[in-house]
């Protein structure tokens, strides 16, 4: 360590190069990371903020929430305790003049059961006619105000915005949440025999007992919402190809400054300093170089998150971004194997001659 | 008894027709307060001699030991070890780590190696002597060849080794400071009871040794035409 201290006091340029590099990459990963889990959460974050463990869906909707209808019969010898809710979901224009037409997802659901139960209001309260919904924040980012009412696709009904909820996007859009009896009028059911959407149950192993119905765990649900897994690979190869680069100029820089230094590694050797200290001296190196990269990058990361604009979804999970600073510390580490082997195996013969 | 004795030293590189004896049948031994020197052209195999007594390669035959104890049978590790307390290596180049400062070249020794170095008080000593007490916050870049020699030298005794192996000291110096290194060399052996062994072409230190080898084509013969020491 201090070998690796007083080096990089004395190269302060060289080494000053190498960390930038290393902050920029560490800086792209967390604001890569912060952009998949933001996206990620806007996919997913109304079906989060349930806490449903599984969902019931017509199997011919191919997983699908808005293709998904359940009719009455297919229903009725489903079970619903205080652990299931019937939801109706169908994509919708919300509307109201002289403001901006937001694409939303409508949600229909029973006021006596939980997902509006446990719905958490920010402002206002929930709603308690088919005329009123409670909507997510995203409209109020974009002007919408309580009180404001707003028709919904072509229909020239009007809905009331009577609360605001935070956290409810469903595929990135935000959602309205309204009753079952608007979710049948905005999709042109009234009088057909159907019940909703889906069925969600907090219950991991809930089954409607219908061969017509299938249930999927919250997550394959998830997982199946439109681009959400392209996005998140896509993200993650990203990501894991940052990490590999990172090791490969970790590696590359200090195989080099190794290569110009071996002659005296090599005079230290025939000296007769340990290899293992020569060594702890280049792993040294390798963890302040990527500790510093790190904490400058998380600082950017930081400064960047405090000024971007609300529309950019961008979320931080500090335990994820904890993990992905021990990966790249484990990748300064094993960057540094090679150089480390290098000196460990210097001939002091080959420096001094004979 | 030697402080280091080399007996019946055969050294060969390479086998079959590219087979090259470098060392033949040496015989040397080195005492405290001596300044002995191997002087040879390039290529006589000063430096294999060097770095075989200095245990940094074995021979192909023959027996290196230092105070008594064979080489031979010291693993690695053990090998480090007694390098780090008992011999002190001065080189041509390269002897100093580029970004310590003259004061810190010894505390990285003192990290290395935590007993038997010599104290603040012995190592101010040492600098005095040296004339290099005015350097120690010099990074060696800023040193000329001579200064960076006599620090390398404060290294090598710094923790205070039996022996002191010197490979061309005076490579890259004129003949004032040949003269100086020969006489510090001497007044070290002297004062601080160590075994110097210094390896050179540089005939100019001859006046300055208790003894003198000559190695020509691997073969250790007493020097002839050494001049009596000062």
């Amino acid at each position: 360590m201090y070998l690796a201290l007083k080096e990089i006091r004395h190269e302060k340029l060289r080494y000053g190069l190498i960390i930038s590099m290393i902050v920029l990459i560490a800086y792209l990963i967390f604001i890569l990371t912060g952009l998949a889990f933001g996206l990620a959460g806007e996919n997913s974050q109304a079906v989060d903020s349930w806490h449903a463990k599984s969902i019931v869906l017509n199997k011919d909707s191919n997983v699908s929430l808005t293709q998904s209808v359940i009719t009455t019969d297919q229903a009725k010898d489903a079970k619903l305790s205080s652990k299931e809710a019937v939801i109706g979901s169908t994509p919708v224009v919300a509307k109201h003049k002289g403001k901006e037409k937001v694409s939303a997802s409508f949600i229909g659901a029973k006021k006596s059961q939980f997902i509006i139960n446990d719905l958490k209001i920010s402002a206002g309260r929930k709603a308690r006619g088919n005329h009123e919904v409670v909507v997510d924040q995203k409209f109020k980012d974009d002007g919408y105000k309580l009180g404001d009412k707003v028709t919904l696709n072509s229909f020239n009904d009007q809905y009331q915005i009577v609360g605001f909820t935070k956290n409810a996007k469903l595929n990135v859009a935000p959602v309205i949440y309204g009753t079952i009896p608007s979710w049948k009028h905005l999709r042109a059911m009234e009088g057909v025999p159907v019940v909703g959407s889906a069925i969600v149950s907090k219950n991991a192993k809930y089954h409607a007992k219908d061969g017509h119905l299938k249930t999927y765990s919250i997550s394959y649900f998830i997982s199946k919402l439109p681009g959400y897994s392209a996005e998140n690979t896509t993200f993650g190869f990203m990501i894991g190809f940052l990490m590999i680069i990172s090791l490969i100029i970790i590696a590359v820089f200090l195989y080099i400054l190794t290569m110009q230094a071996l002659p005296i590694y090599a005079v230290l050797r025939a000296q007769g300093i340990p290899a293992r200290t020569l060594v702890s001296t280049i792993t040294s190196q390798s963890l302040i170089l990527m500790v510093a990269g790190l904490v400058i990058g998380a600082v950017l990361t930081a400064a960047t998150a405090s000024v971007i604009p609300i529309g950019v979804p961008m979320s931080f999970n500090l335990p994820v971004l904890t993990w992905i600073s021990i990966g790249l510390l484990i990748m300064g580490f094993i960057g540094s194997a090679i150089p480390a082997q290098k000196i460990a195996t210097v001939d002091p013969v080959k420096v001094i001659g004979g | 008894m030697s402080v280091i004795e080399l007996n019946n030293i055969n050294k060969y590189f390479g086998s079959g027709v590219s087979k090259v004896h470098v060392l033949h049948d040496i015989n040397f031994s080195a005492d405290r307060g001596e300044l002995i020197l191997v002087v040879g052209p390039s290529g006589s195999g000063k430096s294999t001699f060097l770095t075989i007594a200095g245990g940094l390669q074995t021979p192909t035959s023959g027996e290196v030991s230092v105070e008594g104890k064979s080489m031979a049978k010291l693993s690695t590790a053990q090998r480090d070890k007694l390098r780090l307390n008992q011999i002190g290596f001065v080189l041509q180049s390269y002897s100093l780590v580029p970004y310590l400062k003259v004061k810190e070249q010894f505390d990285f020794v003192n990290k290395v190696k935590r007993q038997g170095n010599l104290n603040q008080a012995e190592l101010k000593e040492l600098l005095v002597q040296l004339g290099i007490e005015n350097l120690t916050n010099k990074f060696p870049g800023e040193l000329s060849g001579g200064q960076t020699q006599r620090v390398a030298i404060a290294r090598a005794l710094f923790a205070n080794p039996d022996i002191v192996l010197a490979d061309e000291p005076t490579a890259a110096l004129d003949s004032a400071r040949v003269a100086e290194v020969g006489k510090l060399f001497k007044e070290l052996a002297k004062t601080r009871d160590k075994a110097v062994v210094v390896v050179t072409h540089d005939v100019r230190l001859m006046e300055f040794a208790d003894k003198t080898y000559q190695i020509m084509d691997g073969k250790m013969t007493q020097a002839t035409n050494k001049q009596p020491a000062k």
